[in-house]
């Protein structure tokens, strides 16, 4: 069965965030279907890592491929945001209300992303501004619509901290909903069960990167 | 004659009617593009754009064409041009400011070396609901239907972008190309609302009707219908009272449009407003 999942290879990676560097000439290589988890202490370039391969972060040196392909055009960076779903760290201060059902159903939605939302227990909660919601129900929200976004295509999940707001039992649930979505996912977290339960494991540390599982 | 029969009779004349029909036709686009304006955090935007309109009218004096239209295609230009500022961390204000000058100047010297008549140009920064001409009508109307038709058609891309840029880019909004096309917008409105309310007296019919609104709806689609709400209420009510107390329309337009800002900024929050929560929940993460 060909993986549903895409490759990353990330080569001689350095981002930095003005004068301080944060990721410091990382090379990465991660295979079809794998689950990695990015450990290691606040600062240590882990977010940035995951926002360089979406082109979030600009101040880039190296190369990142997925599924072999470098994003240099426009029209590279759609394909690759459509090819990797990202859960953001923490809520955006947004100067507008944005609605749940505008987040699940809106531009790169998909269906799925609301029988997502009801498996997670967040389907009831369409109709409140995502700025109103705990912090563990925004980070199910985002994990709901990252289904939506596998469900269509998205090939590759990007996942900052997504379990660190839930409590005990809601991360168990997390973990395996992330972790059984059954495409690579690359997740960042201070979560040491969720850490175990990857694939493999890597620490950063001051912006260099070492396999530590 | 009670007050009513004199309304009616000022509004059997032909620049009343038209100052009528002008008003309505911005309450319906213009507080739109309010919405757009406090959404993208860009109030020195207008600002800017008040200053490259003086620089529009002062060519088109100059050349003999049409001072608004002159006014509209500099305010397009240069809202399309200073696009770009809008990924850059720093954001559009310091290069709104860089803008802002560099208009104002090219502006006065232009005047000045011409013998342009520099009052006459100032004077359509003011604004004259009375003077309200059929090409500005035209300019109003197609704002009036261009901006509703292309909220409604692109709500869901523009209330992701309105709420997180970054969001909105990894879900698949081309974000450049809207900001582009908003900015524009932005800018060609303010120019064309420049005789209806005066540039300077523009946020009558923008600003305050969407941060009136932004209280009080709790989703972008809300938020820009108490917006056209709260923009037709301030021109009804801010004409109808400049009319009958025989004082100036703009500042009574904008002072109308204060007052309903501030009354609705008074009423309680309610529990679940999108911003009182907000500023709980980020400190219980």
């Amino acid at each position: 069965m060909p993986p549903r999942g895409a490759g990353i290879r990330i080569t001689a990676l350095s981002c930095t965030h003005g004068s301080v560097r944060a990721v410091a000439d990382v090379d990465l290589e991660v295979e079809a279907d794998t689950r990695v988890a990015l450990v290691g202490t606040n600062g240590s370039g882990k977010s940035t890592l995951l926002r360089a391969v979406l082109g979030l972060h600009r101040d880039t040196g190296g190369t990142i491929a997925v599924d072999g392909h470098v994003a240099r055009t426009g029209r590279d960076w759609t394909r690759r945001r459509r090819e990797c779903a990202w859960i953001p760290q923490r809520q955006s201060p947004g100067s507008f209300p944005l609605l749940v059902r505008e987040l699940l159903d809106g531009p790169g939605g998909h269906p799925a992303a609301r029988d997502a939302a009801r498996d997670l227990g967040v389907g009831t909660l369409l109709e409140r501004p995502v700025s109103t919601l705990s912090g563990g129900q925004f980070q199910r929200v985002h994990l709901a619509r990252i289904a939506g976004s596998v469900a269509d295509g998205a090939r590759v999940v990007l996942a900052d901290e997504p379990t660190a707001a839930l409590d005990f039992e809601a991360r168990a649930e997390a973990r395996s909903y992330l972790l059984g979505l059954g495409v690579t996912v690359l997740v960042v977290t201070h979560d040491p069960d969720l850490a175990a339960a990857c694939d493999r494991r890597l620490e950063m540390a001051a912006g260099s990167l070492r396999e530590v599982a | 004659m009670n007050d009513l029969e004199t309304l009616t009779a000022l509004l059997t004349m032909p620049a009343v009617q038209r100052a009528a029909l002008g008003l309505f036709l911005g309450a319906v686009g213009l507080p739109l593009v309010g919405v757009i304006i406090v959404g993208l955090d860009i109030m020195p935007v207008r600002f800017a754009m008040m200053h490259v309109a003086l620089l529009g009218i002062a060519v088109g004096l100059l050349t003999g064409l049409d001072p608004t239209l002159c006014a509209l295609v500099a305010c397009a230009l240069a809202g399309a041009a200073v696009s770009p500022l809008a990924d850059r961390p720093g954001g559009l204000s310091g290069g709104m400011g860089l803008l802002m000058s560099l208009a104002m100047a090219a502006a006065l010297l232009l005047i000045a070396v011409s013998g342009v008549n520099a009052a006459s140009a100032f004077a359509l920064l003011w604004g004259s609901i009375l003077s309200v001409r059929t090409v500005d009508l035209v300019i109003l109307g197609v704002l009036a239907v261009i901006v509703p038709v292309l909220f409604v058609a692109f709500r869901r891309h523009l209330a992701l972008l309105l709420h997180d840029r970054e969001l909105a880019l990894v879900s698949g909004v081309p974000v450049r190309l809207f900001t582009i096309v908003l900015l524009v917008i932005v800018a060609v409105a303010v120019a064309g609302a420049i005789r209806l309310t005066g540039a300077l007296l523009v946020d009558a019919l923008t600003i305050l009707p969407a941060l009136a609104a932004r209280r009080l709806g709790a989703s972008l689609t809300s938020i820009a219908v108490w917006a056209v709400a709260f923009g037709l209420m301030s021109a009804t009510g801010g004409f109808a009272l400049a009319l009958l107390l025989d004082l100036p329309p703009g500042p009574v337009l904008v002072l109308t449009a204060g007052v309903i800002t501030v009354a609705v900024h008074l009423i309680p929050e309610r529990k679940r407003s999108w911003h009182h929560i907000e500023a709980v929940s980020t400190h219980s993460h």
